[in-house]
């Protein structure tokens, strides 16, 4: 018969087996040059912004994308977007804007279609990156609230220079904010979607 | 096809592509969608003004533009001193149309001090009113302190406190109670002028005695009839310490009832009119236990036209007492705002119980013209009718001016000086 601890290092384990199966996971793909992020377990339509949206209003999200290479004290590469969202009234679907040109639009999405459509349309170079070396990735979301935004889709968009100025500052107490890491891991040992360099 | 016609056909696509790449669609998939009604919660639409009325009128019926009702919403804000005001998309009841709901937050807490008006008159001297208020979830506690000698045949200076609710069970009811108290003096030609018709040694005329102090206990209603058109309706008790013969005190309990009516237009950028309106009756009747039984009517109305810069203002008062008064109740003209140019002890220094008063004033950037006629006197007497004229500077709430009596001999100007009066 085990020992009470054992069955404290059993249970302990399972927990954190659960907690991991349970967590918000980041899936890094490569296509050609770039590395491409799919969150299936993250969720950012929701709370305030979700009830905005279900209210008529745009939200706009800013998603920063942060390439770390051989170790994690310097940045290598940086891609920052930010995507409008609005919701139909009439049609009860999700509509989702790219700010910066070229401008993309697509509309009649469920809540999960619209977010897995603005990771699909993130993406971090890797030229240069050597197979065998380590990297981590992060992705932040923040979402915008209604005092704070600059005019959402003014003639030519948000520059990229804004973006990282707002991803700079820390994200206030009450704004919604969500934060996903991935690695390390060697980019030889990450999916490819097709073949690199092509 | 000739060579100007193909270059005018490429000028007019280059044209048409370019227009097209500026409008960006809005990225709310709302935008498609027309407005069929919106709404304001929180605040009775009749303390909103006319052009903002017609700015949200405007929007319906078009398509929705997120910008125009996030501007709106700002507007909205500032002019209901809201805490916050946000809006609602909601689906309309006809297919493809959408119904816009501005919600306002009311402020919760909130404090002010704010000087109501402020008057320097050359023969009059100063005179202004500042005041503290305080906002809880819908009340409002006011204290102010005040020394006026502009208004009355007196010079009065104390305290005043009131307690206000905006929204007695509904928007359109509020309730408010005051209290004053205050310490008057005199000028000699008053006094002079009450010696002369025995007031002072206890006469029992038409005209009361002076006193030296006296308070106010005012609770009002105010109900909002219509949009601009507002009536008030409460009680007034007021109680005086006499000078003469001997101090004593009495007392003037008066029902009061007042009648407002703001209207402001404005057709274009360019052209603007405003008109206030009030009528206000005070009756005191034995019924409230008073020592004085009288009944005082006042009218007055302002109407403002205002074309890109300038600004033609012409204003009425008129005023009957019935009945014997007190002092304060009486009317004045010749003070900062009545007969400008005139002192309004050379005037009547006793104040009248008829009074009728014009004026026209002409506005060019900063330049302020005005003319002013008007005659106050008493029952049994015949009016005689006074004019001055004034030239100065007015900018926004403040002004800065010299007046003239039109009269035969010796003419003194007058330096008149403040803002909001």
């Amino acid at each position: 018969m085990p020992k009470p601890t054992r069955w404290w290092l059993i249970a302990s384990f399972l927990a954190g087996f659960a907690f991991a199966m349970w967590a918000e996971e980041l899936i890094i793909h490569w296509k050609e040059n770039s590395l491409h992020l799919s969150a299936p377990k993250l969720h950012f339509l929701e709370g305030k912004p979700l009830e905005r949206l279900k209210n008529g209003d745009s939200v706009p999200y800013d998603f920063q994308l942060t390439l770390w290479v051989g170790s994690r004290e310097n940045v290598f590469e940086r891609s920052a977007e930010r995507f409008v969202f609005s919701y139909d009234v009439w049609e009860e679907k999700f509509s989702v804007t790219r700010a910066r040109a070229p401008r993309r639009s697509i509309s009649h999405l469920t809540a999960a279609g619209a977010e897995s459509w603005c990771l699909d349309n993130l993406q971090v170079a890797i030229t240069g990156v050597g197979g065998q070396q380590p990297l981590w990735v992060r992705l932040e979301i923040r979402s915008e609230e209604p005092r704070e935004q600059p005019p959402i889709l003014g003639d030519p968009g948000i520059s990229l220079t804004s973006l990282i100025e707002i991803f700079s500052r820390p994200a206030h107490g009450a704004q919604p904010h969500w934060t996903l890491d991935a690695g390390p891991v060697r980019l030889d040992d990450i999916k490819r979607s097709s073949s690199r360099g092509s | 096809m000739g060579r100007m016609t193909r270059v005018l056909c490429v000028l007019f696509l280059v044209a048409w592509e370019l227009n097209a790449w500026n409008q960006e669609p809005d990225a709310n998939v709302n935008s498609r969608y027309s407005v069929e009604s919106i709404h304001i919660s929180g605040y009775h639409s009749s303390r909103i003004s006319e052009s903002l009325r017609s700015q949200i009128d405007k929007l319906i019926g078009e398509k929705l533009d997120s910008a125009a009702l996030s501007r709106l919403a700002s507007r909205l804000r500032d002019e209901l001193h809201a805490r916050n005001v946000t809006y609602k998309v909601q689906r309309g009841t006809i297919p493809d149309h959408v119904a816009v709901e501005f919600e306002a937050e009311r402020t919760k807490n909130e404090f002010d001090l704010d000087v109501h008006n402020f008057a320097y008159n050359s023969q009059i001297g100063l005179s202004g009113e500042g005041d503290a208020t305080l906002r809880v979830d819908g009340n409002s506690f006011m204290f102010g302190l005040v020394d006026n000698g502009n208004d009355l045949v007196e010079r009065f200076a104390g305290i005043k406190a009131r307690v206000e609710r905006q929204n007695v069970g509904t928007n359109r009811l509020g309730l408010s109670f005051e209290f004053d108290s205050y310490h008057t003096q005199w000028n000699p030609t008053t006094l002079s002028s009450l010696e002369t018709t025995g007031t002072l040694a206890g006469g029992t005329g038409n005209i009361a005695g002076i006193y030296r102090t006296r308070q106010n206990f005012q609770p009002v209603a105010t109900l909002i009839l219509a949009p601009g058109l507002t009536l008030g309706a409460g009680v007034s008790f007021e109680r005086f310490q006499m000078q003469f013969p001997a101090a004593r005190y009495e007392s003037a309990n008066t029902v009061v009832n007042t009648l407002r009516y703001h209207r402001r237009w404005d057709e274009s950028d360019v052209y603007q009119q405003v008109l206030d309106a009030g009528y206000s009756l005070r009756a005191a009747t034995k019924a409230f236990s008073t020592d004085y039984v009288y009944t005082r009517h006042e009218w007055d109305a302002r109407y403002a036209f205002t074309h890109e810069h300038s600004t033609l203002v012409a204003g009425f008062l008129a005023g009957v007492i019935d009945g014997r008064a007190p002092l304060f109740e009486r009317f004045v003209l010749g003070n900062s705002t009545t007969l400008r140019g005139w002192n309004m002890f050379d005037v009547d220094p006793l104040g009248g119980d008829r009074v009728v008063h014009g004026s026209l004033e002409y506005r060019y950037r900063l330049l302020d013209v005005f003319y002013d006629t008007g005659a106050v006197w008493s029952h049994g007497t015949s009016p005689d009718r006074k004019q001055s004229v004034g030239a100065g500077f007015r900018k926004d709430c403040f002004l800065l001016a010299i007046a003239f009596p039109l009269k035969d001999g010796r003419v003194e100007p007058v330096l008149i000086a403040g803002m909001n009066f």
